[in-house]
């Protein structure tokens, strides 16, 4: 029965990755040499507001995007194996551990980093980039700016979102002390709208995906996220996305999906494990299984954005995004991606370095199940740590997993 | 009644408060007592005895784990899985709640799935600003701490002023009779060894706080005035999580060394919550937290932890450092190397035991300790 199963099943290029290459190529060059376009940089983390730092004409340079660069090009386990022998525990944060290993060694896909100008944490994501922030603060021996979204378990109280408010004007402030000029309200506007297009167009994108075939999978998703997450408010990510949303329409006319067979249609929750994209896309598209939407890559898709973003709607949007809220909003969130977009079923990664994606998810995919009827696995892995990760293991349970989706199809 | 008698009752009756499991514990409590539980002193004990009701903390305790694997992964620490553990076995079915305060991922990750078992009828979040190094935290802890209080009202009535002050004062002076403790400690071990300090230090957490009181005060009073100097032990310093285990401190001492002083979040640590008594009690309650308690779940400036561990160090006059750690605690392991860095380069030794469930492994870390306090030892 698993022979008849594997089928070949091609995938369908897109061509704008080409473009995507480019742009992306563009962005570290000028990260590895912004010297030479007299830029400042920032360290940011992944759900920090970025639109201020654009409109400052700061560069902003992502570690965890660098981290997930760093598990796709399989050289993660080195440099934290790097950050272990200064005594860092194995049991930290990969993305961490990547980005220090990476700090002391010089080594990583891109060499030796410049040193950041400043960083700028946000702990709307996780509580580890507190510690990790503070660690690149005292080893550069640079400024950090730090802002609390405290995390909602419910709902959020207005004066929760005030703080948040002072807070975002209180890295204006920081912002002008460390470039030693006024901040522009007209500029930042502009960012604003950039980034609420490339939000909107982005979002659009993964939309697309309701169809049947989906025209992009997540997989392609985990791949092209790399624009909103580190050129949010540039021309440059809305050009991109537009470019990228005409060509997978093109595929919704034509009804092609991402790959040549869609037969079982599925849900992805959590970070990718980066280091296995590939295989695992291989192993789920040969069974006829494709993922159509995750939680990870729609949590740029930012719920709660307007077109007037000022500072206090920015407040609001990056208080309240998916990682910063509870576990009833996940589960609904979850519920709502199956029934949008019509899955069969949703696979967990109970990541080894991300707790507040990870904790939770035993309750959550009881509590899918019995919303949604459709069944979960967690597989256990680690975003960029291939040592926390048993391939075959894994394979085996996708594979089961996916035999029951189909004999519940077939009754 | 002669101070050895004293001594003697005031030991039986913390040893029963402190006996290991939760259902024991319970069993020393009064039937009519409404117990709050909670983890962590960014919970203002204060405010629920204020309220009528008990402050019992959760400090994990040695427990097989049987049901927790159905809710979270294996890397999480003792206190995270031991605690849900006894909430799904039913062990903590004595208490009507719990208070979450906001400090970690795991913690934070825990209130959720702990509300969402639904066993206790009280559950509240009580979000401590992460950043405690900006100028907009303290009004939003103040509105933190009036929501806390208006949640309790609505369970317990109106909580007074008088009521807050009252409190306030009782804490304060458990604050007081404890450092008086950890003093008289360095100075005599015999009354108080190491085993008898950790039960101490629980009992506080768990007990009527009057009557918690009250036995501080009956222990001071029976321990002789003089008392010999520890000469033969060498001076330690224990910095860490909550670890006040009987084990650990029986350990270190059985091996040659005294803990004089700790970081530790059940310990000395929580001296530095001394409440000012003159001010409004929710504006005295929220100051506190930004004068000097340090926990390293917090941002108050990214040398803070260094700085603050070191000074406490040298002023202890201890000869090394011995670092107990949950496993898993990322607040703890991200900072470790920088701490352990600085301590050394001051010609201070230091020791990392990473420790999950108090009774495990307890061969392996009296080894480890023998060998770091022989180290110690002057020739």
């Amino acid at each position: 029965m698993l022979e008849h199963t594997l089928q070949p099943n091609p995938y369908r290029e897109i061509e704008s990755t080409r473009a995507y290459r480019r742009l992306m190529t563009a962005y570290y060059f000028m990260a590895k040499h912004p010297k030479w376009f007299g830029k400042k940089v920032a360290w940011i983390t992944s759900g920090g507001p970025v639109e201020p730092l654009y409109a400052m004409g700061v560069l902003p340079f992502y570690p965890e995007n660098y981290g997930a660069m760093c598990g796709a090009f399989r050289m993660s386990v080195s440099l934290c194996e790097a950050a272990e022998h200064k005594g860092y525990s194995r049991d930290l944060c990969s993305y961490a551990l990547t980005d220090i290993g990476s700090s002391f060694t010089g080594k990583g896909p891109l060499g030796p980093l410049p040193k950041p100008d400043f960083l700028v944490c946000g702990n709307n994501i996780c509580g580890t980039v507190i510690k990790w922030y503070e660690i690149q603060a005292r080893a550069f021996n640079v400024p950090v700016f730090f802002l609390d979204t405290p995390f909602i378990h419910d709902h959020i109280h207005e004066h929760t979102v005030q703080y948040v408010e002072k807070q975002m004007e209180g890295y204006i402030a920081f912002l002008e002390r460390q470039l030693h000029r006024p901040f522009s309200e007209k500029r930042f506007e502009r960012v604003c709208l950039r980034s609420f297009e490339a939000i909107t167009l982005w979002k659009e994108i993964l939309e697309l995906s309701r169809h049947h075939p989906a025209p992009f999978a997540a997989f392609d998703a985990f791949i092209h996220m790399a624009p909103i997450v580190t050129l949010r408010g540039t021309l440059w990510a809305a050009r991109y996305y537009k470019k990228l949303k005409r060509e997978l329409e093109e595929r919704v006319k034509k009804g092609e999906g991402a790959f040549a067979r869609e037969e079982i249609r599925l849900i992805w929750d959590n970070i990718p494990i980066w280091y296995d994209i590939r295989n695992l896309s291989k192993m789920l598209c040969s069974r006829g299984a494709v993922l159509v939407a995750d939680t990870y890559t729609s949590a740029w898709s930012l719920d709660q954005i307007d077109s007037t973003q000022t500072l206090n709607a920015l407040a609001r949007a990056y208080a309240t995004i998916h990682l910063n809220r509870g576990l009833e909003y996940k589960i609904e969130k979850i519920v709502n991606l199956i029934e949008n977009y019509g899955a069969h079923g949703f696979i967990m990664h109970s990541n080894r370095s991300c707790k507040p994606y990870s904790l939770g998810q035993y309750d959550l995919k009881s509590e899918i199940s019995k919303a949604t009827g459709k069944p979960g696995l967690i597989i256990e892995a680690d975003h960029t740590d291939s040592r926390s990760y048993a391939p075959a293991q894994v394979e085996k349970q996708i594979q089961i997993f996916l035999e029951i989706i189909g004999g519940k199809d077939k009754r | 009644m002669d101070r050895q008698t004293t001594l003697l009752k005031v030991q039986k009756e913390i040893e029963a408060i402190t006996s290991q499991g939760y259902r024991e514990i319970a069993s020393h409590l009064s039937k009519d007592c409404v117990t709050i539980g909670f983890f962590c002193p960014y919970v203002p004990e204060e405010l629920i005895h204020a309220a009528g009701a008990l402050p019992f903390r959760l400090m994990g305790t040695p427990i097989k784990m049987s049901h927790v694997q159905a809710h979270l992964p294996s890397n999480c620490c003792h206190l995270v899985k031991s605690s849900l553990e006894s909430l799904l076995k039913g062990e903590l079915d004595f208490l009507k709640g719990v208070i979450f305060s906001h400090t970690c991922d795991s913690m934070q990750e825990l209130s959720d799935i702990w509300a969402h078992q639904g066993r206790l009828s009280i559950h509240f979040n009580l979000m401590i600003p992460t950043n405690l190094d900006s100028e907009h935290s303290h009004p939003y802890l103040k509105a933190e701490m009036e929501r806390f209080k208006e949640f309790l009202e609505s369970h317990s009535g109106k909580i007074t002023p008088q009521r807050m002050k009252a409190s306030i004062q009782l804490f304060n002076r458990v604050r007081e009779k404890l450092g008086e403790i950890y003093t008289r400690r360095r100075k005599g071990l015999a009354q108080l060894p190491g085993s008898f300090f950790a039960q101490i230090i629980r009992a506080g957490y768990l007990m009527d706080r009057v009557r918690y009181l009250e036995l501080l005060e009956e222990l001071l009073n029976a321990l002789p005035d003089k008392e010999e100097e520890n000469k033969d032990l060498v001076p330690v310093y224990l910095s860490g999580n909550m670890a006040h285990s009987v084990s650990y401190f029986s350990l270190i001492e059985e091996a040659g060394a005294i803990v004089v002083q700790d970081d530790l979040c059940s310990g000395a640590r929580t001296f530095r919550l001394m409440v000012p008594e003159n001010l409004d009690p929710i504006e005295a309650l929220t100051e506190r937290y930004f004068t000097s308690f340090f926990c390293p779940t917090k941002h108050i400036g990214y040398r803070a932890h260094v700085e603050t561990l070191l000074g406490d160090v040298q002023k202890s006059g201890v000869r090394g450092v011995i670092f107990l750690l949950y496993k898993y605690c990322e607040a703890h392991y991200f900072d470790y190397p920088d701490l352990k860095v600085a301590l050394e380069s001051k010609g201070i030794p230091t020791l990392l035991l990473d420790v999950e469930d108090p009774s495990y492994s307890l061969g392996q870390l009296k080894i480890r300790i023998q060998a770091f306090v022989e180290m110690l030892h002057p020739i």
